[in-house]
């Protein structure tokens, strides 16, 4: 799709946190909506982040290409919603794109519906891909699991959450990073006040649902209890003629449903 | 007589356009970016570095080196008594006699040349380069005709007018190559540029037998980082690439030119030179980029080199295997030049190509390449009960375990390690999770901030412990921790140990019999020397010892020691992944196989992974390490104690 | 099933002992008279003997079952034991738990929905009925075992279709619920599937602040886990919760009414978002990671145009080792393992692979392993659930047939469980 500069598509942006490490960086699903934004409007795509712009992971977006970002200035504990209404409100948008959810503190994924609900715009989750934006109307591609995909089409203005199936965000580089501005403004948002009350802790590990068997009668119990667990070696298959090894093998794929009907 | 004003008026005219056409280079070189040298020093040693370090280089192709000598030291010679002689007019019969001498020994020299390039190798350049030993032939047979005729040692008159006209047409045409030639652009440019370039070396430490292989950090305050136009070069750099004489010797060891990969050293630097002096490449007359037509890279100064002058792949390629700068008889740095430019897609275009991005990504969030979590740095040694810095504060020997501790064939070589380790009973510690990348593999994607911040840690880690000496499996983190930390040390803070590899630690160990080796059973062997061991830090001897002392006779690979070829996975070449023609790591089985070894012994978990990586059958691959435990007389229990109550008191 | 008469003598046992606990279950419940009085039916005493008589067991005072009921329970008593009837008449309070539906049946996230929808309707006094919402077309019968008390089912809103992707209609339907009912919980399943979308939906449209990723559910306390896995939030429950997977253990002891509820009226529904329908993937164009179907070359593959018609036929995702693509065979992207992509497929076919460490990395977290090689000792075909010795090409090109006969007449598909037990 070419560069389209006459639309206003801005991106919300968060300071995400490495799934492995829980150090602070550009968080994958923003990265990739702005990746997005890039293919669709260039340079003059716009970024708004609400928090602290002294956060150098907000660096890595900027590396991305782009001279300034916008963040609303709030503490932590401030409700970014109420923030971002007063900025859309002054800086009208006809896309506004978001990742699905956040990579650190409730990660509800709730903040794009809130917007969207209270500007009245419609909300297209998990999309991977803008495929055109004609007449005023945006057709979409959302992403399905295992690779499906869905086409949409959405009236503009419009807010989307984009999957971690939109094509990968392009490198940060360190240089444009550092130079990039900040356009640093004071929000005004209300203090987040049920939150205050959440307690929260390290993430314990999750119990592992055990395979209960519900054996009805003695000879069930008994072949539960001294049935070979599955997966310890495999069959092998070697004297059978070739005709019946494809068959063991087609029969299987049949049987894990991966052969479409 | 005609010539008695033409001479001195052609030798004038020739001497200042030399002139103008030197002053001309040397501005073209001022446009780089400033960078400090010792000026008179500098000068002073160079005569010394071009007779000696030089010709060091020069002299491994024997041929060329007498020929060289032969050659240039007639030229130097003529020209200092050509000046006198011939432009001033000082009649001198030993001046004559010995300026005779000089176009003879010069003649003599050209006529080697001239021999070598009627049936020239491929990685000479042709073009321009073959009319040379010609006029070289011209200059000094029309001088030498002269001072005979001058010096009255023909009589006066011999060969009448057409004599005349002939040594004019030759005093004309061998002043125009070598000194027109030299301040303009012809092949003599090499002369003058290589001198100044021996005298203003970026790295003056490689003379007089010294080594500097660490790259340079990267000011990340600057307003560009990294190399994108020929003028974002220091000012020596592009002096550097002016010396090449297109000997062509990096291309014939470059291991990605050989793989078909889109790079030639010898192109590079002569892209360099187009882009310093602008035009086009279509006057270069050596091999292309394989797979790349030549002609059609332009540049300028001020224009951008990737996509103009070459392709980004072309960078990418290069494994930084230092093969090209050990072979260059001119001491060019190609691996620098390549590494700047890389720094600039890296860090101002964020272009690493393929995993490259990935990688980083990785080095930035997890500390290692592979985004393994940064807290299960000890889970390869869960077993071995290893002790920790962090509990034991100080030992003899730190122990850099390296990013090997993720890899599952790397741990091998690790255990195998701490297994010797525990056998001399070295006092050792790790320092666990508390390691970082050593960000060798940041800096050759070009990414020097994720380095520096690497380094950085890593340094403040070491300041806290007290150790005499970091031992390591991986060349590469020893050639980064050894010579490439040094810039980042808080002032006088830290650094004061010794940095060593554990093939040169292991021979210590053995030579002082703290080590009891089996002879090593099996077919024959051959050893693969490391970039990073080998050609960076001069290790040679310490992993040939090692064999030896397990009773191993080495079947040498031709190309072995200063000139082994690279495995490929130097350079993040693997993760890069430039396509070529052919592997780097199966051409490196080839050459083993060509001795018929049985067993690779190797002294790199890279190059490990990546000869293992060649499809069987091929030679086994081991660690030095690997190869010593499985030699350890194991000691009944009684001595080691005895041994341990000895080292208490 | 053989036509032996077979006593059970514990179900027996049940329907004589009154005060068993599933006695009423069997039964059928007791009878009572106008007056309070047991009644029995004097004809359903006894039972047909083997020679035609009517016999009477007086040994007990229950109703005995019957010959013909002796072998009905029998034939029955393997299939499914009746499980005892969660009955809900009046309920004080509805639970509504809005179902994914995929593919027209539960999910097991469904079911953990309904186990915990049934916690909740059971806790925090009086008695709470659960109502499964489910939105578009199902093929689903077992709403009853799987613990829905009621059941609103709407296929059509608005003159449309619920099948596609409608959440503002779905969410007109939802609300509609909100005004007739008014549960006091609604229970989503946080999926993909469109159940966490619609969950925050309806949240924001109700002015609630929901729970999100919430796997641990008290009627007063609610455990979310936070961004990236990393963190737990212990809050107060709200109305509206996104639940995680196996939040709570299915129902699977109990059976439920399931009775239909008709909804009165829905909102009006301002539609944006128009579905385009699913747009065709081909399979190879599936990022590796995401492909649930793999077929992978390495060394061994000799014939590559035979390779990709395979893949083709099959309709799976192509892979490939590192030396298949180091030897040019392959594109980068496509190679797995250590050093390339980590795949999750649920198949995984490895032709020619013999399975180097990083390459069995790199396909640590796939189901099934199928491997086809020359070499038996290698160590994919360890690795293996089934190893298929022999030249690949040849049973590539048996597998091509397969597949194309299979395409070719999908009536014989029959055959399918008997040759299981051969695979």
């Amino acid at each position: 799709m070419p560069v389209e500069t006459s639309l206003n598509i801005a991106v919300l942006v968060s300071v995400g946190q490495h799934p492995v490490s829980g150090r602070a960086r550009r968080a994958d699903q923003d990265a990739r909506a702005v990746e997005l934004g890039l293919t669709l409007a260039g340079r003059s795509l716009s970024l708004v982040h609400v928090g602290d712009a002294g956060e150098p992971a907000l660096r890595q977006y900027l590396g991305m290409g782009l001279r300034t970002m916008t963040v609303l200035q709030e503490a932590p504990e401030a409700d970014a919603a109420s923030s971002l209404l007063q900025y859309f409100a002054t800086h009208p948008a006809d896309i506004v794109l978001a990742g699905v959810q956040a990579e650190r503190g409730e990660a509800s994924g709730l903040l794009p519906y809130l917007l969207a609900e209270r500007l009245g715009w419609p909300l297209v989750p998990r999309i991977a891909q803008i495929r055109a934006i004609e007449n005023g109307r945006a057709e979409v591609l959302q992403a399905l699991p295992r690779g499906q995909r869905r086409a949409l089409t959405v009236p503009l203005p419009f807010i989307a959450t984009v999957d971690s199936a939109a094509p990968g965000a392009r490198q940060t580089a360190f240089g444009p990073g550092q130079r990039g501005l900040f356009d640093i403004q004071r929000g005004l948002a209300q203090a987040d006040v049920a939150r205050a009350e959440w307690v929260e802790a390290q993430a314990r590990p999750r119990p592992k649902r055990l395979n209960v068997v519900k054996a009805k009668s003695a000879a069930e119990r008994f072949k539960a209890a001294t049935a070979k667990p599955q997966g310890q070696g495999g069959q092998v298959m070697k004297q059978e003629s070739s005709r019946e090894k494809a068959q063991a093998i087609f029969d299987l794929l049949v049987a894990e449903g991966v052969i479409r009907q | 007589m005609m010539l008695d004003w033409l001479l001195p008026a052609l030798l004038a005219a020739a001497l200042g356009l030399l002139f103008a056409g030197a002053l001309r280079r040397i501005r073209l070189w001022r446009r780089g970016r400033p960078e400090p040298v010792a000026f008179l020093a500098g000068l002073a040693a160079m005569p010394r570095r071009y007779l000696v370090d030089l010709h060091h280089v020069v002299e491994r192709d024997r041929y060329m080196s007498n020929t060289h000598v032969a050659t240039a030291g007639g030229f130097v010679l003529s020209m200092l008594l050509i000046v006198p002689v011939h432009l001033f007019g000082l009649e001198s019969r030993w001046l004559n006699l010995a300026l005779l001498l000089a176009t003879l020994l010069m003649f003599c020299g050209a006529v080697f040349v001239f021999l070598r390039r009627r049936h020239p190798p491929a990685r000479l350049s042709r073009g321009p380069w073959m009319r040379l030993p010609k006029n070289l032939l011209v200059f000094s047979a029309s001088f030498f005709v002269l001072t005979l005729l001058t010096s009255g040692l023909l009589p006066e008159g011999f060969g009448g007018w057409v004599l005349s006209i002939l040594l004019a047409a030759g005093v004309a045409l061998g002043l125009a190559e070598m000194l027109f030639g030299m301040g303009w652009g012809g092949p003599m440019k090499h002369a003058f540029a290589g001198a100044l370039h021996l005298a203003f070396h970026r790295r003056p430490e490689r003379f007089g037998g010294g080594r500097s292989t660490g790259l340079k950090p990267v000011d990340l305050e600057a307003p560009t980082l990294g190399v994108a136009k020929p003028e974002d070069f220091t000012w020596n750099q592009l002096l550097g690439f002016d010396a090449c004489v297109q000997c062509g010797r990096c291309e014939a060891v470059c291991p990605a030119y050989a793989a078909g990969q889109p790079l030639n050293p010898k192109k590079l630097i002569q892209d360099m030179v187009v882009g310093l002096s602008g035009g086009s490449d279509a006057r270069y007359a050596g091999s292309p980029y394989p797979g790349v037509e030549p002609g059609n890279a332009s540049g300028a100064p001020h224009q951008p080199i990737v996509d103009g002058l070459l392709s980004a792949e072309t960078l990418w390629s290069c494994t930084t295997c230092r093969a090209c700068v050990e072979e260059c008889p001119m001491m060019i740095e190609h691996v620098d030049a390549i590494v700047d430019m890389r720094r600039f897609l890296t860090l101002e275009k964020g272009e690493t190509p393929n995993k490259g991005a990935e990688v980083l990504d990785n080095l930035i969030a997890t500390d290692n390449p592979g985004g393994f979590a940064p807290d299960s740095r000890m889970n390869w040694a869960a077993d071995l009960n290893l002790p920790l810095m962090a509990e034991v504060g100080r030992a003899e020997v730190l122990f850099w375990v390296s990013d090997g501790c993720f890899d599952m064939r790397s741990q091998r070589i690790l255990r195998a390690f701490v297994k010797i380790l525990k056998a001399a009973q070295v006092d050792f510690a790790v320092l666990g999770n508390e390691e970082c990348d050593s960000g060798d593999l940041a800096r050759r994607l070009g990414d020097d901030a994720t380095f520096q911040s690497l380094a950085r840690n890593n340094i403040a880690v070491l300041n806290r412990y007290r150790f005499e000496r970091i031992v390591t499996t991986d060349p590469h983190a020893f050639h980064v921790l050894k010579n490439e930390y040094g810039d980042f040390y808080p002032e006088g803070k830290g650094g004061d140990y010794e940095v060593l590899h554990h093939s040169t630690f292991i021979n210590g160990l053995v030579r002082d019999g703290r080590l009891q080796l089996k002879a090593h059973k099996g077919g024959t062997v051959t050893y693969h020397d490391p970039c990073y061991l080998g050609r960076y830090n001069g290790e040679y001897e310490a992993p040939r010892a090692l064999l030896n002392a397990l009773n191993i006779e080495l079947s040498e690979m031709e190309r072995s020691g200063y000139r082994s070829r690279c495995c490929g996975g130097g350079g993040g070449a693997p993760i890069t992944d430039v396509p070529g023609e052919r592997r780097i790591a199966d051409m490196r089985v080839e050459d083993a196989r060509a001795v018929q070894a049985d067993l690779i012994a190797v002294a790199c978990q890279q190059c490990t992974a990546m000869l293992e990586g060649v499809v069987e059958p091929r030679p086994q691959i081991k660690d030095l390490a690997e190869l010593v435990a499985d030699a350890l007389v194991e000691e009944v229990h009684e001595p080691r104690k005895a041994a341990m109550s000895q080292e208490q008191p | 099933m053989s036509d032996v008469i077979r006593r059970d003598p514990r179900t027996e046992r049940i329907l004589r002992n009154r005060l068993h606990p599933l006695h009423e279950s069997l039964a059928g419940g007791p009878v009572r008279g106008p007056t309070g009085l047991l009644r029995r039916n004097p004809h359903a005493v006894g039972f047909i003997g083997p020679n035609g008589l009517k016999r009477i067991d007086r040994s007990s005072t229950g109703p005995a079952p019957s010959g013909r009921d002796l072998r009905r329970s029998a034939t029955t008593h393997s299939e499914e034991p009746a499980l005892p009837l969660h009955r809900v008449e009046q309920p004080d309070f509805y639970v509504a738990a809005v179902l994914d539906m995929a593919g027209g049946r539960l999910t097991s996230h469904d079911r953990d929905i309904l186990g915990q929808a049934q916690q909740l309707a059971r806790s925090g006094g009086g008695q709470g009925a659960v109502v499964a919402i489910v939105l578009g077309e199902a093929r689903e019968a077992g709403f009853d075992t799987a613990g829905a008390d009621r059941l609103i089912q709407v296929t059509h809103c608005d003159g449309q279709a619920l099948d596609d992707y409608c959440p503002e209609r779905k969410l007109a339907v939802l609300q509609a619920v909100e005004d007739q009912l008014g549960p006091r919980f609604w229970l989503f399943p946080d999926s993909v599937h469109g159940g966490a979308d619609l969950g925050a939906r309806l949240a924001v449209r109700l002015g609630e602040r929901p729970a999100v990723h919430a796997w641990q559910v008290t009627e007063t306390e609610t455990l979310c886990r936070g961004g990236s896995g990393r963190i737990d939030i212990r809050r107060h429950t709200p109305r509206v919760l996104l639940l995680a997977e196996e939040c709570a253990l299915p129902v699977d002891d109990s059976r439920h009414q399931a009775l239909p509820i008709q909804l009165d009226e829905y909102p009006d529904v301002r539609v944006c978002i128009h579905d385009q329908g699913l747009v065709p993937v081909d399979p190879s164009q599936i990022p590796l990671a995401e492909a649930e179907f793999i077929l992978s070359a390495g060394n061994g593959v000799r014939d590559w145009d035979q390779f990709h018609e395979v893949a083709t036929a099959l309709g799976a995702t192509e892979g490939a080792s590192r030396v298949a693509v180091d030897d040019g065979f392959m594109p980068r992207f496509r190679q797995i393992g250590a050093t390339g992509t980590w795949v999750t497929a649920r198949v995984y076919v490895a032709v020619g692979i013999s399975g180097a460490v990083q390459h069995l990395q790199g396909i640590g977290r796939c189901e099934k392993v199928v491997a086809i090689n020359l070499d038996d000792g290698c160590d994919m075909v360890r690795r293996a659930d089934l190893g298929a010795i022999g030249d690949s090409s040849e049973i590539l090109a048996e597998l091509l047939a397969l597949a194309r006969e299979h395409r070719g007449g999908k009536d014989t598909d029959a055959t399918v469980p008997e040759t299981l037990e051969v695979a």
